[in-house]
Formats: structure tokens, sequence, C-alpha cells
């Protein structure tokens, strides 16, 4: 769907772009980084407002810099901002904008209330978008996005503003969009938990690079080791991880689970030492890293530097403070 | 018989709409900027908004058109052998009559299609559609030029029409095809100026207020200026310089009339300042586009 290729952006002295590369396809996926790692200057070269310095983007295998028109016809935006114009009937609105992306407007009309009725506003539709609360404006911009029916939805923050139970409705919404009605959606977010919730993969930009890129169970299964969680006295427990941790392996403690890494018989040896102390294993199974470990740049590389995918990852947090009595958390044994 | 299959219609309801796709034609850049040109006028004429968006538009137009009306009544009205007994306006002259109503109405058209756009980010999303920055410029100037020639071009057309029918229009068909050509090119100079200097003037803010205030600002100051070149040189051609004025000496020149008859003001630089403020207004409001993010 989308191809970005050594992709570089320069506004005046400011790299935003230094060359990006990654491939986006179907599904539902999440654009992260930080404030300034260049997501929203990706999105105005995937709608050919930009054109980059240097490097290639390819839309539906068009370049959006030369065929605009023809690539933006498929593509439905949803800004991050709340601005809408506060005197307009939503599903006028929504019309409009459906119209202006190609729709007759006897079609266009049909669609809009269909659009507004999807996102859940179809009671509200005659409503001016002024008199509407934040979560509804965001839903009226997600469906001036759709009602073109379009291939490809962009989505600037579109959870920004919103309560939890808004957010909740709002995720299941894009999650929707993009598994039942086949929409390829690329959400820009700096919300891991949103993106880890409802994507399918996350391209990750930090410092006008692509720091990591792929299906979230390709950048989650590069963790090391293994994660088990004991269903055990915490003596017994004890006497395991003391076991497993004579022959070489390291332990740390992540809430319930021990992260256990070591040699590539590691997993012979956890096995071997829980069947020598008869104690109960609730879960046990590859460790996988959260997007937040990959984005801190404690994931799958103690040093981010080594591995390249986290190269220019901004460094990770400071440990946390040691828990009073027992062992601490993240600690190693 | 029981049939168990048969409920009661007042608890259905509808969980799910699904999804419809749309194979059909689209309409292509063309209708991306009839559309925006629609809604841009509705928006300026405040048609599908409240009673208060209208009452500014509709006001200063029908002002523009009650001289019209009022000549044209008078045609009516009044034996044709005591219509010498009074001055009617030519069509060059008409615009004198109204210029207070067309510098109201402009003053605040253009800032209502423009600002409003920047201001609730509308720019970003018709930017994301088929539209570009100079078709979305060329969609603006269309709908501001469309809904200033209602108040330019329109009420000297209904005067030349009510004419016509009621046997007061100029003599023979080849006479009658030149009147309308000169009302039709007076109106449009007089449209395509105005839209260009607003619409540059509009382009330097989202807010519509500030607009406003600024074209009436360059309006007042435009002819200060003027006045003051034409006082302090003697040349008369500075007074070109005023928009206004400018607007009520294009009409009776494109009428072949003689504008301001104490003034000695030649054709060149009263076209030429025409030239100068449309092309110079449309240039800023272009220059300003491109340098605006959109997605942002």
């Amino acid at each position: 769907m989308i191809r970005i290729d050594g992709v570089v952006k320069q506004w005046g002295p400011t790299v935003a772009l230094a060359g990006a590369t990654c491939t986006i396809g179907g599904g539902v996926t999440g654009l992260l980084g930080a404030n300034g790692a260049g997501k929203t200057t990706l999105l105005g070269m995937i709608l050919g407002l930009t054109r980059p310095d240097a490097g290639r983007i390819e839309v539906f295998g068009l370049d959006p810099s030369t065929a605009g028109p023809e690539v933006r016809a498929r593509i439905g935006y949803s800004p991050e901002h709340h601005l809408l114009p506060p005197d307009v009937k939503a599903v006028d609105l929504v019309r409009h904008v459906a119209e202006v992306n190609g729709l007759p407007h006897h079609e266009a009309t049909n669609r809009a209330s269909d659009a507004l009725w999807q996102v859940g506003l179809g009671e509200e539709r005659g409503r001016p978008v002024g008199t509407m609360s934040t979560g509804q404006r965001q839903r009226v911009k997600l469906a001036q996005a759709l009602a073109h029916d379009p291939k490809l939805v962009l989505l600037d923050e579109p959870t920004d503003g919103l309560d939890p139970v808004q957010r909740d409705g709002m995720l299941e919404l894009i999650h929707r969009i993009g598994h039942e009605f086949g929409i390829t959606v690329l959400l820009s977010s700096h919300l891991l938990e949103e993106v880890e919730r409802i994507c399918d993969a996350a391209v990750i930009l930090a410092g006008g690079v692509v720091a990591a890129a792929g299906s979230l169970d390709e950048l989650r299964g590069d963790g090391e080791g293994l994660s088990i969680e004991f269903d055990a006295e915490p003596h017994e427990v004890e006497a395991v991880l003391t076991t497993i941790h004579h022959s070489g392996a390291e332990i740390r403690v992540n809430g319930r689970n021990h992260l256990i890494t070591g040699d590539e018989h590691l997993f012979e040896t956890v096995r071997d030492a829980v069947a020598r102390h008869g104690v109960g294993v609730r879960t046990l199974g590859r460790r996988t890293v959260s997007l937040e470990e990959i984005f801190l740049g404690v994931g799958a590389a103690t040093d981010p530097t080594e591995d390249p995918r986290l190269a220019g990852l901004p460094a990770p947090p400071p440990p946390p403070p040691p828990a009073p009595g027992g062992h601490h958390q993240d600690e190693p044994r | 018989m029981s049939s168990p299959d048969i409920f009661d219609g007042a608890e259905a309801r509808i969980l799910d709409r699904g999804y419809r796709r749309y194979d059909g034609e689209r309409t292509g850049v063309n209708g991306s900027v009839r559309s925006v040109v629609v809604h841009s006028i509705q928006r300026g004429l405040g048609l599908r908004r409240s009673i208060w968006a209208k009452v500014l538009p509709v006001a200063t137009a029908a002002i523009a058109y009650v001289p019209a009306i009022v000549f044209v009544g008078i045609v009516a009205l009044i034996p044709a052998r005591r219509l010498t007994d009074f001055v009617l306006p030519t069509y060059g002259e008409y615009y004198g009559y109204v210029i207070s109503a067309i510098l109201l109405f402009v003053a605040f058209a253009a800032p209502e299609m423009l600002c409003t756009d920047r201001r609730s980010g509308m720019l970003g999303i018709y930017l994301a559609s088929p539209l570009n920055r100079d078709t979305y410029l060329l969609a603006k100037a269309l709908a501001v030029a469309t809904t200033l020639a209602v108040v330019c071009l329109g009420p000297p057309l209904l005067m030349l029409v009510a004419n016509i029918f009621q046997g007061q229009g100029p003599e023979g068909v080849g006479e009658t095809l030149l009147t309308l050509l000169r009302v039709l090119g007076a109106g449009a100079m007089i449209t395509l100026l105005y839209t260009g200097v607003t619409m540059g003037v509009a382009s330097l803010t989202d807010r519509k207020a500030i607009a406003t205030a600024g074209v009436i600002l360059l309006l007042l100051v435009s002819g200060t200026i003027g006045g003051t070149l034409a006082d302090v040189t003697g040349t008369d051609d500075y007074l070109m310089l005023s928009v206004s004025s400018l607007s009520l000496d294009i009409g009776p020149r494109v009428h072949g009339e003689t504008p301001f008859d104490q003034l000695e003001i030649t054709s060149l630089s009263s076209y030429l300042a025409w030239f100068g403020w449309t092309v110079g207004g449309f240039a800023l409001a272009r220059f300003q586009l491109r340098r605006l993010p959109v997605t942002r």
C-alpha cells in the first residue's frame, strides 16, 4: 500500500526525516514517535502535500508528489485538530467533504448519513458541529474521512481529548474500520497502549528515521529468554530461581512474572529446575517485548546502539527506586 | 395455530448497518472545485446557516439593488414623454449610487470564505482531497467572484433587462448587444478587482474580523494615499491608487463615458491600476497559501 524508501526532508536547519524507510501494508498500522519525530511530515508526504528532498514514496504504486489528486482521491484524512466549522451541521459537512473527494451529490448525501451512523452519530447528524462534544467531533472527523469510501485512512491522533470511555469506543471503531470495512488505516499516535491494543503493525519514528517497523508479533517476539509465572509458595519459588540462577541465567522480576535470560539451553534448564522442585507453573512462554520497551530502547538489546532498529531512540529511563525489602523489580539477581 | 416465529415489530431495532463500498464514478478535480464553489457561495451568502449569518449579506445585496429597482420603477410607471424630466443614471454611473453597499459587501464576503477555512481546519481537509493549492485557490476565487458579482454585476444587468422589456433600452440589436457586453465587462472588471484585493487581504490572517477591518483599512488608506499624491504632484492619475475610486472610474470608462468630469485620468493608468490591484491581490493570496502548513 505504502512504500517509503530513504526519504529525507529538511525544514530549514531542522531535519524532519533523515532517510526513513519502511513498508506499510493492510490492516491497522500505528505510526509512533515522540513530538518532532517526523510523523506529521510523513503524513504530509503520503498525501502528496510535501515533496521529499531525497528518497521516494509510493502510495498505491503512485508517487503522491506527482500524482497527488489521484492518490488523495483514495485517501481519507482525519486531522489532529478538533476544529471544524462550528455552524455547519455534521451531515452537511460530511456530505460536502464526500463531494470534494469525488462523490456525486446524491451518493454523497446517502453515504454521509451512513458514515455518521457508522461512527455512532446517526441521531446527532443534524446538529451543528459547534454544539458537539470533543468526542463527537472526533467521530465527525472520522466520518468525513470514511464517507467517500477510501482505500486508506490516515488518522492523526484520533483519541486526543477523549475520556477513557470515549477512547475505548473510538479504538473499537478504528479496529472495525481496519478489519471489517477492509480499509487500510494508518494511525499516528504517541500513545503506545493504543497502538498495541488495536494495530496489526507499527512504524516507530525516532530522530527522523524508522527505528523499528513490522507486525506487532515481529516487534514483540524479539525478546530474549523466557517469561514464567509460578503457582507456588514464595520459598518454593525462591528455591527454583536459585537453582536456575546457579546455571548462569539472569533473572528479573516483572510484576508476577520472572523474566529469565541465559544460554541456548535455557528452556531445558528452567524445565528441569521446575520438575526438580515440584512447583506449579501458571504461565511459561517466550518473553515478549512491549512496544513501550521497544520505544524506550530497553527491549531486545541492552545497549540501543547495538540494535540497528533502535538506533536513534531516546535513552532508557532511569531504573525505579528500590522497593523496601525483598528483591527489586527489574533488578538482576 | 400458534406462530412462534412472528415477533412484535416494535421490538425490532437496527444493530449494525454494515459498510457499503462505492464502485461508481467519481467526479475528479472538477467535481471537487464545483463542490467548494457551491459550498463557499452558500457560506458567503449565509445560506444553510443561522438567520443572523444571512442578515448582513442579504441586507447589503438588497441595498445594492434598491436604486436599480427604483430606476426601473420610474421607467415603468412614468409615461415616456415625461421621462425627460428625470435624470436617470447611465449603466456606468450606477456604481456611484451603490458604492457603499458594494464596499460593505466585499469587506465581509472574502474573509468569510477564506479565513473560515484556515481557522476551522477545513483547509487541511480540502488539501487532503483531489484539490491542490492552486485548484483550491481557483475554487475560492470563483466563489468570491460569483458572490461579489451579485452586487457588482447584478443591478446594472437588472436595469438593462428591465429597460429592454419596457422598450426603454438601447435601440437595435447591435446597440443592445454592445450595451450588454459593456454591462458585463464593467461588472466583471469591478468584480475581479474586488475579488483579487479582498482575497489578498484575507489571505494574511485566519481571523474574519481582522480581515474585514484590513479590507476597510486598505480602501481608506489607498484613497488617502492616492488623493495626497494627486494633490502634491498635480497628476490626477494617482487617484487610481485608490481602490474605491478605481472601481468608480472603471464602470463609466468601459461604457465609453468620461468618468470624473473635472479630472484628467488616462485610460492607460486606469487599466494599469486595475491590473496591478487585481493581479497583485491574487498573487499575494497564492503566495500566502503556498507557505501555509496544512497537516498541523
